[in-house]
């Protein structure tokens, strides 16, 4: 930039300092709590872990990241990870888009409200208190799950302590904790809909399953589109209810990206841990520019 | 004329919502029920509805975790959520406003770009570098760190974007033109329109914060800062699990939330919704 517009930039801000003014607080905040922790963490990534945290840390060029994807647990629990986002996503969605046409039909007039309020309690519950209270109703001995499933006579559920059920179990914490969310995007876009094309169709004789899929569902894209898009974020991110109900166990079955990198951390292997974090943003950044692009082709159109 | 048909339908409607809202719900129940029954009781027969005797003897039992005092966690989570909450809002409301007004000045749309990218990074993997920056700042171990932390957050944002991006331009262009600057637009014009979207904010702001654990213990260096969850946390990862004693700490960390959902719902869940549908 020459110098001519160097001064002029500068006069145009000082002409509109009162702006940042009032931006530089977020401005402060954003750059010291986000964007300084994520450069540093993308910095520590290409440091030897001991020295990680020193003035002058060693650098390894991408040692770490080597390391990362020749070590057989990470790749184990990546394959894991997106499985368990793979289903998570599909079950949330589906149990959601499910309850919110269910709360949004005429057949629910009254106490809609209350259902609404149900539902969605758990999304505003704080969720290690909802995985604590998960984590006993699974207990082989104290939970409540077992023992309702013993008086109907059903075989019992292995629950958090057995490798077949654990990943169940803790999709069906996620999923008591999340799906309000996504069903709640779901009455939003219901709400919205066009309902003059539902009556033309029902004019046109058409039996309500139609209605329902070729009127209804492609009025629904906007929230199939955010929802995906959140849900996707959301598991592939799964952390808390790992922390409070399985510790990745039994077996590492349970042993998510997230929650494996923060063992690494804890154990000290800082450059290791953080390669992964970078690598799994690295996955989240595509993914949502991904669906971001998705969604701006469609509303140009 | 109600057909045999809606009728029959109506009722599995009926059956379908109140099963998945009985699912949803037991796990308040028992959690409560929970908090008054003895751990020997509980092993003997999960599944009882109301507890053999309501008796509080179980607060004075956990009036002590992790040799800090229960009422140290209360007050801390009321103090960050509350403080958090008011930082957040003002700080947001007044950067969203400037981004908005003027995404022409150089830095804002890449502070804007910034912003978003933050909120993409997995943040339970910021734990190495926000507890170095933490440490560099010298905010290792106080509430004032923990606070600044908690200050930003997208549906926060969102939400105030949203509605600044809706106030017509022409209102803000008379004032101008009547001689108004841009401190008096902001206080007298803007903010009063904006009243509701900063209740929901704030609304769902705690509610959030309220939930927050793992930058609360990353940046604690000891049980004095934590939260009701993280206390929470702390005692169910402990050996010899008091069962009872977890329940009631469960029941105290979810009845301050749950209670402002109840009276705030409809707000709190337009704001929730709009705030995820940004445009």
């Amino acid at each position: 930039m020459s110098a001519q517009g160097l001064s002029s930039t500068l006069d145009v801000m000082w002409r509109n300092r009162v702006f940042y003014l009032f931006v530089a607080p977020f401005a402060v905040i954003t750059i010291l709590f986000g964007i300084w922790p994520i450069l540093l963490s993308i910095q520590v990534s290409f440091t030897a872990s001991a020295t990680a945290l020193r003035a002058t840390p060693t650098w390894v060029g991408f040692a770490n990241y080597v390391t990362v994807f020749s070590d057989p647990i990470f790749a184990a629990s990546l394959t894991r990870t997106l499985i368990y986002t793979a289903l998570s996503v599909v079950a949330n969605l589906a149990f959601a888009l499910a309850l919110a046409v269910l709360l949004d039909s005429t057949l629910l007039k009254r106490g809609n409200m209350f259902f609404r309020v149900a539902l969605f309690l758990p999304v505003v519950t704080p969720d290690v208190a909802g995985y604590v209270v998960w984590r006993w109703l699974f207990d082989r001995s104290f939970g409540a799950v077992n023992a309702a499933l013993e008086l109907a006579g059903l075989p019992a559920f292995g629950g958090l302590s057995s490798p077949a059920t654990a990943t169940g179990a803790i999709l069906v914490a996620e999923l008591w904790h999340h799906a309000g969310f996504y069903m709640l995007i779901f009455l939003a876009n219901l709400a919205i809909r066009d309902r003059a094309l539902e009556e033309a169709a029902a004019i046109d004789g058409a039996s309500a399953w139609q209605t329902w899929w070729l009127v209804i569902l492609p009025q629904l894209k906007p929230a199939l589109l955010i929802n995906t898009v959140y849900a996707t974020i959301q598991f592939l991110k799964t952390f808390t209810v790992v922390v409070v109900m399985t510790k990745g166990g039994p077996s590492d079955q349970t042993n998510f990206v997230s929650y494996y990198a923060y063992q690494l951390f804890d154990q000290g292997r800082y450059g290791e841990a953080t390669a992964m974090a970078t690598v799994l943003f690295a996955i989240v950044i595509v993914l949502s520019l991904t669906a971001l692009a998705i969604g701006d082709r469609k509303s140009e159109k | 004329m109600i057909s045999p048909r809606r009728t029959l339908l109506t009722i599995i409607a009926y059956g379908a919502a109140s099963i998945v809202a009985f699912a949803f719900l037991y796990p308040y129940w028992w959690m409560l029920v929970g908090a008054f029954r003895r751990t020997r009781d509980v092993l003997s027969n999960p599944l009882r509805p109301f507890p053999e005797q309501i008796d509080f003897g179980v607060f004075s039992e956990i009036a002590r975790i992790g040799g800090v005092d229960l009422w140290v966690y209360v007050v801390n989570s009321l103090m960050i959520t509350t403080a958090s909450t008011l930082l957040s809002v003002a700080v947001t409301a007044l950067g969203a406003y400037a981004l908005v007004r003027r995404p022409d000045l150089p830095g804002f749309k890449v502070l804007r770009a910034g912003f978003l990218l933050t909120i993409m990074y997995p943040y339970m993997l910021l734990v190495i570098p926000v507890y170095v920056v933490m440490f560099k700042l010298g905010l290792l171990g106080t509430t004032a760190g923990i606070i600044l932390f908690l200050a930003l957050g997208p549906i926060q944002f969102f939400l105030f974007e949203q509605f600044f991006r809706a106030i017509p331009p022409s209102v803000i262009e008379a004032a101008l033109i009547d001689g108004a600057n841009e401190v008096t637009i902001l206080t007298r014009i803007v903010m009063p329109m904006a009243a509701p979207v900063v209740a929901t904010v704030t609304l769902i702001t705690f509610l959030l914060n309220w939930s927050q654990w793992f930058p609360i213990l990353v940046i604690s260096r000891s049980s004095d800062t934590y939260t009701l969850p993280v206390a929470l946390l702390s005692m169910n990862t402990e050996l010899g699990s008091n069962f009872q004693g977890i329940m009631a700490l469960a029941v105290l960390t979810t009845l301050p939330p749950a209670i402002l959902f109840v009276m705030a719902q409809k707000r709190v869940m337009a704001g929730m919704a709009a705030g995820a549908v940004k445009g």
